[in-house]
């Protein structure tokens, strides 16, 4: 379920689960952190493009798996939070094309990204408070990439934002007007990248993990425990539950 | 009637500034009004809080005519303007800022303090304690955690106003709607869809970021009020105080 590939010292990584708008399991989130470790220590990947195949990038984590699987939650949050850390301290720039939507862990995801290319109309936001889930996992990758007040408003406001808007809040860096546009010009941004000479990329990477804290595991590790202890709780179990429970006619009340 | 008001329907609150003949401005009894009902607010469960202004204004800033040549007055009302911050960011629930009308100095202060906020565009907003002489020092670390430190640089040194579209362009409103008649209907929308969330994973989500973001550093608010009070008290700010409101 992922795909990487070499190309003109481009490594491009696809998140190949198109027909279920890329939900991530825990395998497949696996394959993607050893696909991102293998790439950030390759000189040969002077530049890594992450992308989705199908319709929308990434629509977060398969909830229907988590519903059905309690080892499921806990594994993908431990492996976003990895993936999450491996590309902000990659020492080759990180280009994602999140074309159509990123939701949720695929949101988050975009906080991995040195350049995030998206459209005008693509969906994105962390949608997860409803489901009892806490989008704390990320919330050093998102302070990092978008800073505190955004970050702050992204992760309570569980309503999603357009691409247009999510250029405005910096979530993404660069906004082309359909999901079609969105793969040339992350290709195009790539070898623009790629025509760089690296060790000041690395340097530059460097630097600039060091002062918004990234190059830290204390900040993430404490995320990633408050969405952990979440895991499992009565509210969780029912909000995800009820995400398949057949619908019954709501009456008024008396 | 109370100069603050607090109603709680099922897991919303809504905290009120009652004193729309002053435009809301944040005197003494209104910001000792505003602690009471936010302590309150403290002791029971619910998942969003309202803040929002009766009458035209949200709130007009410090009411700064009842402190002139008071210098402890200044202190206090400044020192009470710091805790009450502190203790709106250190709420469990989410807080949602429904900016109904002008919300200036020590008002936009208090919008930027919470974690979302919705206005309309032709609303006046902005900090222009500078053109009084005045330092925005208890708004200035709510401002830099808010739209981060370069812009809030520019914003606080340039004072004067500006409109609701650019209070969300750079980040103190997280919504905007084009006319205040829109307001209401998208805040109470935006209320439904806030307070589904679940109660739990809100209360973890938001210590965290208050931990991340350094909210928790009260000794920074209280040292900022002191420098508020100082540069209040001094001789020139006085003078210019007097010619302003004419007293």
């Amino acid at each position: 379920m992922i795909r990487s590939e070499t190309r003109d010292h481009v490594r491009s990584i696809s998140l190949c689960r198109g027909e279920k708008r890329n939900a991530l399991q825990p395998a497949m989130l696996d394959s993607l952190l050893h696909e991102l470790r293998v790439a950030a220590s390759d000189p040969a990947a002077r530049v890594v493009l992450l992308l989705g195949e199908g319709e929308v990038f990434c629509s977060g984590f398969d909830m229907k798996l988590v519903h059905n699987d309690a080892a499921a939650l806990p594994a993908l949050l431990a492996s976003l939070s990895a993936c999450v850390r491996v590309m902000r301290r990659a020492p080759q720039p990180v280009v994602i094309a999140a074309h159509g939507g990123a939701i949720a862990g695929g949101c988050a995801l975009l906080s991995g990204g040195d350049m995030v290319v998206t459209d005008e109309h693509a969906k994105l936001g962390y949608p997860v408070l409803r489901l009892g889930i806490s989008p704390a996992v990320n919330a050093a990758g998102l302070i990092a990439h978008v800073g505190a007040g955004i970050a702050r408003e992204r992760m309570l406001d569980t309503s999603a934002i357009t691409g247009r808007d999510a250029l405005r809040v910096g979530l993404a860096h660069r906004c082309v007007a359909t999901p079609a546009d969105v793969l040339p010009e992350a290709l195009r941004i790539a070898a623009e990248l790629a025509a760089k000479p690296p060790h000041a990329l690395a340097a530059t990477k460097a630097l600039l993990a060091s002062i918004d804290r990234v190059d830290a595991d204390e900040p993430f590790d404490h995320g990633l425990a408050v969405s952990m202890s979440l895991v499992g709780s009565d509210q969780q179990r029912e909000r995800v539950a009820a995400l398949w429970a057949t619908p019954t006619p709501t009456k008024p009340a008396p | 009637m109370s100069l603050a008001t607090l109603t709680i329907d099922a897991r919303v609150a809504r905290l009120t500034i009652n004193r729309p003949e002053q435009r809301n401005a944040l005197s003494l009894d209104l910001l000792n009004a505003l602690h009471a009902r936010v302590d309150e607010l403290r002791t029971r469960d619910v998942s969003l809080c309202v803040i929002t202004g009766e009458g035209k204004a949200f709130c007009a800033g410090m009411d700064l005519k009842a402190v002139l040549g008071n210098p402890a007055g200044s202190l206090e009302l400044l020192t009470l303007l710091a805790e009450l911050t502190y203790k709106i960011r250190t709420l469990e629930c989410i807080t949602l800022g429904v900016v109904n009308g002008a919300a200036i100095g020590g008002g936009c202060g208090i919008v930027t303090v919470c974690d979302l906020a919705i206005t309309f565009a032709h609303n006046t907003m902005g900090f222009p304690e500078v053109d009084l002489g005045v330092c925005p020092a208890v708004v200035a670390p709510w401002l830099v955690r808010k739209i981060g430190p370069g812009r809030a640089r520019s914003v606080l040194l340039a004072g004067g106003l500006m409109d609701g579209t650019q209070a969300r362009d750079i980040g103190i409103v997280s919504s905007l709607v084009e006319h205040h008649a829109d307001l209401h209907e998208a805040s109470e929308r935006m209320i439904a869809h806030l307070s589904a969330s679940a109660p739990n994973a809100i209360r973890a989500t938001k210590s965290l970021l208050n931990t991340l973001d350094g909210s928790l550093d009260r000794e920074l608010l209280l040292r900022a009020a002191k420098l508020s009070a100082d540069v209040l008290n001094t001789p020139t700010t006085q003078a210019m105080l007097r010619a302003k409101l004419g007293a």
